[in-house]
């Protein structure tokens, strides 16, 4: 089975992508980000990890329509590919068997 | 008013965006420019325009890092040229490889050429440095006195002044601000405690010397130097010979010392040392001493006169902006009147006036009576700037020659490259690239070149040139601009010739390019035999002027003469008659000065017509003799007799001090007989002149000599029987020059106990007043034959490249039946056209700067028709042994050899 890595950044940009769906774009994704895990997030950032995904194949991308706002630029429209929803679900499925494993007894620890 | 129009919205600063631009991937440029732009559009809508500059700014650095960064890829442009640069220089240096015979060539002519180059810059830059290292040295101005005769001609220029000029321009003109003079004073000996060093050179010096002249001292102090009397400063050379080479540790300022000599004694004391005197420089002095002192000795009246006994070097400090002509007109004006004009003495000689001469033109230009040191010539620098100009010329030429000649065998290499898609200017630089690449590589070896050569230069020539490749880097710098130069002209040329050619044919090959016999390398030939024909025709001028001096009769006989001084020899008839006594000395002969020395002593003088007397209108100068100088030095008399027992002349004073007319004879060259007014020498004997304080008749007229050297005319000379001797001349005839020499040290010895014997032959006087024309002569031979050498290679260069591109032609012309001879023909019209044209250019030009270097003789040869010819022969011959050479190895290859490709 092949390894899918996920950074943590990169696991929320691919989540935000996919929960925007046909509205994904630069400034849309920074405003989700922001307004939903309430953090700062950089253009540098935020660039660098859309290109490392779209570079290992879990996003795709093309360009959309240009507006007077954007100074008559196009968006650069991103997509979660087949890919991207396997690394998603593997991401998901791994925290979740890691999760299953947790015995009771660590939660009576954790409260000591 | 609507302000919410589009192009009233606020825009993000347009250098970061011109940033973003020019660092970021192209793909990502317009999507990212676009994010940025729509969040700084949101920032900024609730006016905080500010805050969204600052934003977007700040963004833009943060995205400079290395996965956002345009990829410098391969096929970008400084990859690509350094690839093909890699490839040029493979290239090239596998062409240098192959063609090694021209490569060879090419880097000896050029680096030897470069190299002769360098050393004449060396030389001639030096000539240009003396005395400009003194602090004002343009302020600095030598005092020297003019004769005139009575015709108002210059006479004589002397670069010393008399005693008592330099304290009264001083006085009496405000725009000479100090004048100093020197005089050097009978070589007394040092003695420190029982140490003595004889004949020290001590110069005397007046108050103003460290005024005028920047003379660094090392211990000491220049302004109280010359405080006391009796105060001496050394050089550092000589800080060593008295002290020892730890004089440092000495402590020696204020030590004691005695100067001795003429039988007196003084003590002085060391007040300083100086820096040892730069050779560049147009006098050395090893000691100086307060002039005061010989005032003392000499006496008031001495040390002052105004008139005459031209020994004391003088020099005046006048400010820059003075108008020096204006001053010198004023000062001769006013002077002569002022000093010397009550005391009319009547003769022509005693007149004279000033000359202020620019101290920084002393060295190269100035050649007056008694010189300090011999300095040197401009016209010796021009020669020699012309010389190296033409040997940087000829290699270059030469480099060109061979460099254009080389590309033309890689016509089918342009075509092949051109076809599979090379620009013009790749082509161009490539071609730059290998031309340059010869260039480089010559570098060093013009270095060592350089530094093998420059000991001996500077022994030939007595000067002590530096050339230091690792701390001269200005110079360095400029020759590796030079060579660069040259390998980029040199490429020129050929690189844009075989870019622009034709495709089609370029890939005909060469032979197309030769279509037409006069192309631009025919002119580079001819060139290079032009300044060959010229440099043989200007060495044959030169050599065949020295061969005339050589063996022109100077009028004297100079054979196995011994000239001998005597400083001290006491009973001088017995030290003469001992002398003849050996049978290996013929003749002997006491006088006061010897031919090869100079004219220098005259005193005034009046002809009597009848009763009446009048003053010589022009200078005649004398020298004293005993009655055997003519008969040793074999001069004949042309009219009269020659000196007697008894007609000795001996000047007396009567009991003030004056001079009494004491009776003479006395025997003229018969240029003064002339002078006099005689054309006929037999008419002169007899008459009466008055010479100095005596008179009394003309007894016999001898045959002009040169008494000086050859470059000045014969001028009016007298001799009288007097005794003012300072040298013995002996006439030798001997197989055993050992043991003559021998007996005359021996015997010397006998009759002066101190000095050491001194004695010159005087063939050896008569080369050395040529010693410059020697040295000039050897020198221009040396260059000029490395030039012609240079030629040479490329003409070897030119044959073989030229017959390499005929091989197909002399094989077919073989095949047809052909002799060698008429193959050799075909091959030498060509260069032998050359030598014609660049004859016809070279010998007007030549023949007219060589005529007037001869010009400055005045006893010249002539240049004869054998001197025109010889330098035609010459290059005919050496190209006729080139092709020779070529021909012999074309000619013998087997025609099959030769058309059996293609």
């Amino acid at each position: 089975m092949r390894e899918y890595q996920l950074g943590e950044f990169e696991e929320i940009v691919l989540l935000t992508v996919a929960i925007l769906h046909e509205d994904a774009y630069g400034v849309s994704i920074k405003q989700e980000i922001e307004t939903r895990l309430n953090r700062k997030v950089s253009v540098s950032a935020l660039q660098t990890a859309l290109r490392r995904l779209e570079s290992k194949g879990y996003l795709k991308s093309n360009f959309g329509e240009a507006t007077a706002i954007r100074g008559g630029k196009r968006k650069r429209y991103f997509k979660v590919t087949k890919a991207g929803k396997s690394a998603l679900d593997y991401t998901k499925e791994t925290r979740m068997s890691l999760w299953s494993a947790i015995p009771n007894v660590t939660y009576e620890y954790a409260r000591a | 008013m609507n302000t919410q129009e589009p192009n009233a919205r606020p825009s993000p600063p347009s250098w970061s965006t011109r940033f973003l631009a020019w660092f970021i991937k192209e793909d990502y440029y317009e999507d990212v420019q676009g994010d940025l732009e729509e969040e700084f559009q949101l920032i900024a809508k609730g006016g905080r325009v500010y805050k969204a500059r600052k934003w977007y700014s700040w963004q833009i650095v943060k995205l400079f890092k290395p996965s956002m960064i345009k990829r410098i890829k391969p096929n970008d442009s400084i990859e690509k040229e350094t690839t093909m640069f890699k490839n040029y220089l493979k290239i090239g240096l596998r062409n240098l490889w192959k063609y090694k015979s021209s490569t060879v060539i090419n880097i000896i002519g050029l680096s030897t050429g470069l190299a002769a180059f360098v050393l004449i810059s060396l030389f001639v830059k030096d000539e240009y440095s003396y005395d400009r290292h003194f602090e004002n040295a343009d302020e600095i101005y030598r005092v020297t006195v003019k004769n005139y005769t009575l015709d108002g001609d210059i006479s004589r220029q002397w670069a010393f002044a008399s005693a008592g000029h330099a304290k009264r321009l001083k006085e009496d003109y405000s725009d000479i601000t100090h004048a100093v003079r020197f005089f050097p004073w009978a070589f007394p000996d040092i003695i420190i405690g029982d140490q003595k060093f004889p004949g020290e050179p001590v110069i005397f010096a007046g108050d103003d010397v460290f005024d005028i002249f920047s003379f660094k001292f090392i211990v000491g102090n220049p302004e109280t130097a010359f405080t006391d009397l009796y105060s001496l400063v050394l050089t550092e050379e000589t800080a060593v010979k008295l002290y020892g080479t730890d004089w440092r540790d000495q402590d020696i300022v204020g030590s004691q010392l005695k100067l001795a000599g003429r039988g007196q004694e003084a003590p002085f004391k060391v007040t300083g040392v100086m820096e040892n005197m730069p050779d560049q420089q147009h006098f050395h002095f090893d000691y100086l001493a307060p002039i005061r002192f010989i005032e003392m000795i000499f006496g008031e009246d001495a040390s002052n006169n105004v008139g005459g006994n031209y020994n004391w070097l003088t020099y005046v400090k006048i400010p820059s902006n003075t108008d020096v002509p204006a001053l010198t007109k004023t000062v001769n004006d006013e002077f002569w009147e002022k000093y010397i004009g009550q005391l009319t003495r009547g003769s022509a000689s005693d007149f004279y006036d000033f000359e202020f001469q620019p101290m920084l033109d002393i060295h190269l230009t100035s050649n007056l009576e008694g010189e300090y040191e011999t300095n040197g010539s401009i016209q010796q620098v021009y020669i020699f700037s012309v010389v190296g100009l033409l040997l940087l010329l000829v290699a270059c030429v030469n480099y060109m020659n061979i460099a254009t000649s080389h590309y033309s065998r890689r016509m089918k290499e342009v075509g092949v490259r051109k076809v599979i898609g090379a620009f013009k200017t790749a082509l161009i630089k490539q071609f730059l690239t290998e031309s340059t690449l010869i260039t480089v590589i010559s570098l060093p070896l013009c270095v060592l070149l350089i530094l093998w050569a420059l000991p001996y230069l500077n022994n030939f020539m007595e000067k002590t040139i530096v050339f230091n490749p690792f701390a001269q880097l200005g110079l360095m710098g400029s020759l590796f601009l030079l060579l660069l130069g040259v390998g980029l002209i040199a490429g020129l040329y050929p690189a844009i010739f075989l870019s622009k050619v034709n495709l089609v044919q370029a890939l005909k090959g060469e032979q197309s390019m030769n279509a037409s016999k006069w192309n631009f390398r025919s002119w580079l030939v001819a060139f290079q035999y032009t300044v060959t024909i010229a440099l043989i025709f200007a060495i044959a001028v030169i050599e065949s002027q020295m061969e005339f001096i050589r063996n022109s009769n100077p009028g004297y006989n100079r054979d196995q003469v011994l000239s001998v001084r005597i400083s001290n020899v006491s009973n001088r008839e017995t030290f003469k008659n001992e002398l003849l006594a050996n049978p290996n000395i013929e003749k002997a002969s006491y006088s006061s000065r010897i031919p090869t020395g100079r004219l220098a002593d005259s005193m005034g003088s009046n002809y009597f017509i009848g009763d009446s007397a009048v003053a010589t209108g022009f200078r005649l100068p004398f020298i004293s003799v005993d009655k055997d100088f003519l008969n040793t030095y074999e001069i004949e008399l042309v009219a009269g007799e020659n000196f007697r027992d008894g007609m000795e002349i001996v000047f007396q004073r009567d009991s003030s001090g004056n001079f009494l007319t004491a009776p003479g004879n006395y025997i003229i060259n018969e240029t003064a007989a002339k002078a006099l007014g005689y054309e006929n020498p037999v008419d002169v004997v007899g008459t009466v002149i008055a010479y100095g304080p005596s008179q009394g008749r003309i007894i016999g007229v001898m045959k002009d000599f040169h008494f000086e050297s050859m470059h000045s005319p014969i001028v009016p000379m007298l001799i009288m029987y007097r005794d003012r001797y300072r040298r013995i001349s002996l006439k030798l005839n001997t197989n055993d020059l050992r043991s003559t020499l021998d007996f005359i040290e021996s015997t010397y010895a006998d009759f002066d106990k101190e000095n050491p014997i001194n004695y010159r032959f005087l063939d050896d006087l008569f080369n050395d007043q040529y010693q410059q024309e020697e040295r000039l002569s050897t020198m221009i031979k040396v260059f000029a034959v490395i030039a012609i050498m240079i030629g040479c290679l490329g003409l070897i260069g030119m044959v073989g490249f030229i017959i390499e591109t005929k091989l197909k032609e002399i094989g077919i012309r073989k095949v047809l039946g052909a002799s060698t001879q008429s193959i050799w023909m075909m091959v030498s019209n060509r260069f032998l056209v050359l030598v014609g044209i660049a004859f016809l250019i070279a010998l007007p030009i030549s023949y007219y700067l060589m005529n007037g270097w001869l010009d400055e003789f005045v006893y010249r040869t002539n240049i004869g028709v054998f001197i025109i010819i010889l330098p035609v022969l010459l290059a005919v011959l050496l190209t006729l042994l080139a092709i020779s050479f070529q021909t012999m190895k074309a000619t013998r290859v087997n025609p099959v050899e030769c058309l059996k490709d293609e």
